[in-house]
């Protein structure tokens, strides 16, 4: 910590924070071929950055020129307000850390000893560990949740354990800033969580400032305070990820085109390609969720409606691509959405009553699955005969009754057959 | 736990290494008593034949092996970790190959300018000349490049280029010349003189220590080139310390010894597994001590198992160290 404070008086303090990292007109790439140009991003001090991009976008790239692996073709990067390639291969080394994607066979090196290696720029000449050093080693084995792995040897460990060991051995070497590649690459949802969980903790309690590459989008949303994105050869954009991770950004991001990523949910939802058949859904408070997956899953053009613009049911929807007449949260349904319904109810058969729960803002609902029942449709529901008498009245009666969502798809199915 | 099983390998390989050492020294093709070598070695006689039988030729001959042993297993190792690649040896980067092609230049070719008699300096200055320039040429190389594997296809490369050169000069060459340079390149202890130990503690045992004080830049190099450079190792005066330790170590022993084999490959291994460590501050003493012990053992065998005809220093190392090297790793879990 006696090195920020020196730094103290020359470092920038913009209004959010100390900015430890910055790059100015930075072109990175290899030889003469530039692979990504003109970064111009500031990294303060406690913060989560996160590069998203398509494979080949050239993220590893950036990564490796802002820990000097590589030399910028063009501009520079800084460190504490110094220029990079001015600082010296020890300062250097105090405080920038790296975890890279490469994966490591060290020999007969046990964990602790792995993590030990991040003292190097901090020991002596033959790199004999001090009782401080041994106890900084032990705290960032802690701090992983690696300490029961410690004597273990390196080679032997699984993917997630060691990349546990990496960060602590990159957390040993005290940095104010660490550099992941791809951390969460080959690892599990468990460990990618924990992992996840764990860089969370060394900018919020180390104050470290975390730069990382992630493919999760979903991850990225919920936890980075800046995200860039990286694509052909320039930075798309950057900034707080509420502002950026927009639904059409991320799908021009990754050239989706059979998937849209839901921004509200922080989750991708495969776009329907059509089997030309169709089902209505009425739904409302997430019972159409499960729903529409099934069925877009298997190819049906879903309609459903009414729903409320607050209902993830809502959000589902619009993101695999299903038709949705919605309505402003917390109104009720008006004439308008609800002779809309009728309209395209007259196009399908099949009507699904998701067994919604009934309210004063949605109780017209009810009046779609009654029409249905009326015009002669088939009306599956997933509500008891009884709860539907109660809701629905004689119409019941002229009800399908499943017990589940596969037995509808099956009834279904064997009907269009 | 660790440092106790360190500790007591080690004194261990210090018993072992004792006892080979009095065992090359009491045991040869002539028969003197134990008791009278200890007389011989203790009141420094010299003058009997025994005497000189002990002091002139079996005692810096158990010295070589043993100095000679250390250095080439030193060597191996720093290339192992250097290259990052087990099969590395000292003579990866065409060390050994640069010596034959000028001992053969030596003994082949006409630079011997008729001198009939081939004075072994000679063949000794002319086998250190040629490891120099491959090492020259491969420092040359390595301040340029970029990746170290580079460095290694172009050592393997100038290996070859050598090898080629040599047999055209065997081609051409007298038969009876031909057999005394044949055996050369099996190398062989025998011969050594005082002198020749001394240089060779001297230069070997400061190319040991710098190698020595390697030890942690090596240890940062076990994750790789990038981590270490994130660490604050100095790539390139590290790779021209590791360069220059090890081949100098290497051609040393070629220029004294002709090429080793096996040893700077295998003993590495060895110690690996015996100590259970990649650790470099506790394997260089390792791979010294078992570096000197597998050689003094294996010019041991060499001298005896078919008395008084002396068998090439490489086929042994070779023959029985190559099962053991084997057994080692298939019985081990873990890849080194």
């Amino acid at each position: 910590m006696k090195k920020t404070q020196n730094h103290v008086t020359r470092d920038t303090i913009t209004k959010h924070g100390t900015m430890v990292m910055e790059t100015r007109n930075l072109t990175v790439g290899y030889g003469r071929k530039t692979v990504v140009a003109d970064i111009n991003q500031e990294m303060l001090k406690g913060q989560f950055v996160c590069l998203l991009g398509p494979n080949g976008s050239g993220k590893t790239t950036i990564l490796r020129t802002l820990s000097r692996l590589l030399c910028p073709l063009k501009g520079a990067a800084y460190l504490n307000n110094r220029m990079l390639s001015d600082l010296n291969s020890d300062e250097l080394a105090k405080t920038l850390a790296v975890v890279l994607t490469e994966r490591l066979s060290p020999g007969l090196i046990t964990a602790f000893e792995f993590a030990a290696m991040g003292r190097h720029p901090y020991t002596g000449f033959l790199g004999r560990l001090s009782e401080e050093d041994m106890r900084k080693v032990q705290e960032a084995l802690g701090l992983v949740n690696a300490e029961d792995i410690a004597d273990r040897y390196f080679n032997e460990l699984s993917d997630g354990e060691r990349q546990k060991v990496l960060l602590a051995r990159a957390l040993a070497q005290e940095p104010e800033v660490i550099v992941l590649d791809e951390p969460t690459l080959h690892l599990d949802l468990k460990h990618r969580i924990e992992l996840i969980a764990i860089l969370r903790n060394f900018c919020r309690e180390k104050g470290i400032t975390v730069i990382v590459s992630l493919h999760d989008v979903d991850l990225a949303l919920k936890i980075s305070e800046i995200v860039i994105l990286v694509k052909d050869g320039k930075i798309m954009a950057c900034g707080s990820p509420d502002e950026i991770l927009k639904e059409e950004t991320i799908a021009r991001l990754y050239d989706l085109d059979c998937a849209r990523f839901n921004s509200q949910l922080g989750t991708v939802e495969l776009m329907n390609n059509s089997n030309g058949k169709m089902v209505f859904v009425v739904a409302g408070g997430g019972t159409g969720t499960p729903v529409y997956r099934l069925f877009s899953k298997h190819g049906f053009n879903v309609i459903t409606g009414v729903i409320h613009e607050n209902d993830i049911d809502c959000h589902v929807a619009r993101s695999i691509g299903a038709t949705v007449i919605d309505e402003r949260s917390f109104k009720k349904i008006s004439n308008r959405k609800l002779g809309r319904s009728f309209a395209l109810l007259e196009k399908v058969d099949h009507v699904i009553d998701s067994g919604f729960p009934v309210g004063s803002s949605n109780s017209r609902n009810l009046k779609l699955a009654l029409k249905a029942v009326e015009e002669g449709k088939q009306v599956y529901t997933l509500r008891s005969w009884k709860a539907a008498c109660d809701l629905y009245g004689e119409s019941a009666e002229n009800m399908i009754y499943c017990d589940g969502l596969p037995s509808i798809l099956e009834k279904i199915v064997r009907r269009e057959a | 736990m660790k440092k106790t099983r360190y500790f007591s390998l080690f004194i261990l390989f210090l018993v072992l290494l004792g006892f080979f050492f009095v065992l090359n020294i009491a045991v040869g093709s002539v028969n003197i008593s134990f008791l009278e070598t200890c007389k011989i070695i203790s009141q420094h006689l010299t003058d009997s034949t025994n005497g000189t039988i002990i002091w002139k030729i079996r005692m810096p001959r158990a010295l070589a092996a043993i100095l000679c042993g250390a250095y080439l297993a030193t060597s191996g190792l720093l290339l192992q970790v250097f290259f990052r690649n087990p099969i590395v040896g000292p003579y990866i980067l065409g060390i050994s190959s640069g010596a034959a092609l000028m001992v053969a230049l030596v003994m082949l070719g006409g630079l011997s300018m008729g001198i009939l008699g081939i004075h072994q300096f000679l063949i000794s200055i002319a086998a250190f000349a040629g490891a120099l320039g491959v090492m020259v040429i491969i420092l040359t190389v390595a301040a340029r490049i970029k990746n170290i594997i580079t460095l290694l296809v172009i050592g393997l490369m100038m290996g070859y280029l050598c090898h080629a050169v040599t047999s055209v000069l065997i081609a051409f060459a007298e038969e009876k010349r031909l057999k005394g340079f044949v055996l050369w390149q099996m190398g062989s202890f025998s011969g050594f003189c005082w002198d020749e130990v001394y240089l060779v503690t001297v230069m070997g045992g400061a190319l040991l220590l710098g190698a020595y004080l390697l030890c942690k830049p090596l240890n940062a190099f076990l994750l790789g080139e990038d981590y270490a450079k994130s660490m604050g190792v100095n790539i390139m005066v590290f790779r021209f310390l590791i360069v220059t330790f090890s081949s100098a170590m290497a051609g040393m022993v070629t220029a004294f010894a002709g090429p080793v084999g096996f040893i700077g490959l295998a003993v590495p291994h060895m110690a690996r597994l015996a100590l259970g460590t990649s650790d470099n501050k506790v394997l260089i003493p390792g791979v010294v001590l078992l570096g000197a012990i597998v050689t003094s053992l294996c010019d041991l065998i060499a001298r005896l198992l078919f008395s008084p005809v002396e068998l090439p220093i490489s086929a042994i190392t070779a023959f029985f160290g190559a099962p053991i090297v084997i057994g080692l790793l298939l019985r081990r879990r873990t890849a080194i």
